[in-house]
């Protein structure tokens, strides 16, 4: 349902996206891996908009309820084509990876925000939704906290239920699990898990090799802003082809 | 982030105001004909400057009295309209006539070439001369050339004088180096200052020294006065019908004996205004040169009816002290802060609106917006609030756009403050984390609906304690009002505490009056900085 041709991104000089291929199909779990500086988080944040860059395309399918196919290319700019922008946003989740929740709303206010604001849906419904999935990321009784009142792991499976209350049909996971201790980490992952199996499209830039290797349906190796290999992870993890993710999964093998 | 409009708007009057000071005041309407028509002669007057001219009546302090009121009262009897004083900085009384807020400039105004070229000025009203006044105890200054004669510890004389009076160009013509000059705003400052020590002398109008004599029983008149001018009224030129009757009032008032009862009540009928009728009997005036020799008809009107007889209108020499003043002037007080407070609950949420505006404009806005927003920001906080005031009041009618006393302080404040809110909310806004920006857009909100939702509310909290500390320098700065007429908490202060002498307690009441009015702003900003509060990001 996202495919992208060709993507280059620089930064003045610097090319951090040197024509990336991609795609990743519905019901599908894309993970991305590779060593750090790759362009992996670059990669996502084009995706969904939050970077211009200067080659290529990304087309977001049609979608079952009659969502119409867009395309971002290098002429598509924050203030020219902000409706389009938010069309795709709106399709397409995002979870970063300091959870960048709103510290003046309580937990159940960073769900219902989005939907009522910009969708315009009726309150009520919309709390009963959130509800139900504050309940799914084991949050229930932390609604009415306020973000500062939560540890890590909670803000991010928070972060996780306010991107899914806005039904997107997939949602791009930006590293989600970096800034937490491996306890935290796991709750996330869990979680993340459970939507996997639940048929949610999903790309994942992450470290946890574990996450990559039992839960993806793809997994892309990203170095030197090329998407040097990618495959099922059997394959990927089982017989890596290139030495780039030879030497990767080394070294991630040893920590 | 719509004000460029009103920016251009802004510096299109400007250019058309300073081209507007070129250009001879616009053709008026007959003044007399209109004061007729509406049955009101609206006149200024500075009630700071005191008695005997215009003070607060002693039983309604918001009201005022003196022989300059009596005599406007009577002048607007013999125009058959009723007189209504406006209240205005004495040193802006002319500029009020020449933007057609009042009709008539009656306030010890002297004649002066300068002033008869811009307005046309009436027959004299009063002489008056400048009388030297010292301590009693100081044997050394028995005439005015003792002036000349250094102080036992070989300074110079020290003088004090009211700022831009005439007193203060004599001296300086008469003496130049051999004294030192102090000027003051107030009249009764330096008679002050001279009872305590810090002066050797000040020179007063007669009228002036006269009334206030009783009040400072350590002071004595040195000489008898010297230069002696007229003080006259003014009207805008173009205005003959107003002006003759003026004159012919004037005349007739004398003609009658009322003005020399009226000047009696206050005591300072003296032997110079005998000149009075020497010019009015001649009619040879300067410019004044129609006969009025031919009768002026005693029309036994009210201009003519009797005054009650005789009664002193001086001071009591006993200055009042103490919790009768409290007592008598608290409420008067009171009432003066609640035009403070309304001022400026009126002005800063405009402040903080336009301010967020702004900063907003500068942050989000179009690329083009931004340096006029800047230029805003800059000529704003970079000028005084008081020329803003004035180019608001004074100026803006040359080009047809007249703003009310109000309307005009509330403008002013809130169009200033906005340059101070606006760069406190540029940093609020800067200090919001980036991602936050970055979330909001993620759920598909549009930037404006992410500013509003989530970047404004939490910027708004950061910038509690500094917004709150700028509204309480706002309430303080709300005095600087009365330069557009409006009398509020510290102009009211002025004016009472020139005319009672109770300087003490009148600034004690005031004080205890700004602070019951900003320190509840301080706990309230506690509380909601408390209530609102949030912790560090995440």
């Amino acid at each position: 349902m996202i495919r992208v041709e060709g993507l280059v991104k620089r930064h003045g000089a610097l090319e951090v996206l040197r024509g990336i291929d991609f795609e990743v199909k519905r019901g599908e779990v894309a993970a991305i891996i590779g060593p750090s500086g790759g362009g992996k988080s670059t990669f996502l944040r084009c995706i969904n908009g939050l970077e211009v860059f200067q080659g290529g395309r990304i087309t977001i399918a049609a979608g079952p309820n009659g969502q119409p196919e867009q395309t971002l290319t290098r002429e598509t700019t924050p203030r020219r084509d902000a409706a389009l922008l938010q069309q795709v946003r709106r399709r397409v989740g995002f979870v970063f990876q300091q959870f960048n929740l709103f510290p003046h709303l309580t937990v159940l206010e960073n769900l219902t925000e989005a939907p009522v604001q910009v969708l315009g849906h009726p309150l009520e419904p919309v709390r009963e939704r959130a509800r139900g999935l504050l309940e799914r990321v084991g949050l229930a009784q932390k609604a009415d906290a306020f973000p500062r009142h939560l540890s890590g792991g909670q803000q991010q499976r928070v972060a996780i239920a306010r991107a899914l209350v806005m039904q997107p049909e997939a949602i791009l996971f930006d590293e989600p699990t970096s800034a937490l201790d491996p306890v935290m980490a796991n709750e996330v992952l869990a979680v993340m898990t459970d939507l996997a199996r639940e048929g949610q499209t999903m790309v994942v830039v992450t470290h946890s090799m574990s996450f990559a290797r039992n839960v993806s349906t793809h997994v892309h190796v990203f170095a030197g802003g090329h998407d040097v290999e990618f495959g099922p992870p059997a394959q990927v993890f089982g017989d890596p082809q290139h030495t780039t993710t030879r030497s990767f999964l080394e070294h991630a093998a040893r920590e | 982030m719509r004000s460029t409009p009103f920016t251009h708007r802004v510096v299109t009057v400007l250019w058309l105001a300073l081209g507007g000071l070129c250009l001879p005041g616009g053709a008026q309407a007959d003044t007399l004909d209109e004061a007729r028509r509406t049955g009101v002669l609206v006149w200024g007057g500075d009630q700071e400057g005191g008695g005997p001219f215009i003070f607060p009546r002693e039983d309604a302090p918001e009201q005022v009295t003196g022989f300059e009121v009596d005599l406007a009262d009577r002048l607007a009897a013999y125009l058959k309209v009723k007189a209504q004083f406006q209240q205005g900085q004495w040193d802006k009384l002319l500029d009020m006539l020449r933007t057609a807020k009042v009709a008539v400039v009656l306030n010890g105004y002297e004649w002066r070439a300068e002033r008869a070229e811009q307005f046309e000025a009436s027959i004299p009203y009063y002489v008056y001369g400048l009388q030297l006044l010292a301590r009693t105890d100081d044997a050394t200054l028995k005439t005015l050339d003792d002036l000349r004669v250094k102080r036992a510890d070989g300074g110079r004389r020290k003088l004090g004088v009211l700022t831009g009076s005439a007193a203060e160009s004599w001296l300086r013509e008469t003496y130049g180096e051999a004294i030192d000059l102090i000027t003051y705003d107030g009249n009764t400052d330096s008679m002050h200052d001279v009872e305590n020590g810090k002066l050797d002398a000040t020179l007063q109008d007669t009228p002036i020294a006269r009334f206030y004599a009783p009040q400072f029983p350590q002071l004595r008149f040195v000489d008898a006065p010297v230069a002696p001018g007229h003080y006259v009224l003014f009207v805008r030129k173009g205005e003959p019908a107003l002006l003759t009757a003026i004159n012919e009032f004037l005349i007739v008032f004398h003609r009658s004996g009322e003005m020399k009862r009226l000047y009696s009540r206050y005591g300072i009928w003296d032997e110079a205004q005998t000149g009075l009728a020497q010019i009015y009997e001649n009619a040879r005036y300067f410019g004044y040169l129609r006969s009025v020799t031919a009768p002026v008809d005693d029309r036994g009107d009210s201009a003519t009816t009797t005054l009650p007889d005789a009664e002193e209108v001086r001071r009591e020499p006993v200055r009042k002290r103490g919790w009768s003043i409290v007592e008598q002037y608290f409420p008067t007080l009171v009432k003066a802060a609640g035009m403070t407070v309304v001022l400026a609950l009126v002005s800063f949420p405009l402040a903080i609106l336009l301010g967020l505006l702004v900063a907003l404009g500068r942050l989000y806005g179009p690329t083009w917006l931004r340096l006029p927003l800047s230029l805003y920001v800059e000529v704003l906080r970079g000028t005084p609030l008081m020329l803003q005031l004035y180019f608001i009041f004074f100026l803006l009618p040359e080009v047809g756009i007249n703003v009310p006393a109000f309307a005009t302080a509330v403008i002013g404040l809130a169009v200033n403050y906005s340059a101070y809110e606006s760069e406190i909310y540029r940093a609020g806004l800067q200090s919001i984390p980036q991602g936050q920006m970055e979330a909001a857009l993620s759920l598909g909100m549009s930037r404006p609906l992410a500013l509003r939702r989530v970047i404004v509310p939490q910027a708004v909290r950061v910038v509690i304690p500094p917004v709150v500390n700028d509204f309480i320098a706002l309430f303080k700065d709300t005095s600087v009002c009365s330069v557009v007429t409006i009398i509020e908490l510290t102009k009211r202060f002025t004016v009472l505490s020139m005319n009672t002498q109770a300087i003490i307690e009148m600034m004690a009441m005031t004080c205890v009056l700004y602070l019951l009015m900003s320190y509840p702003l301080s706990l309230l900003s506690r509380a909601v900085e408390r209530r609102l509060g949030v912790g560090g990001q995440s």
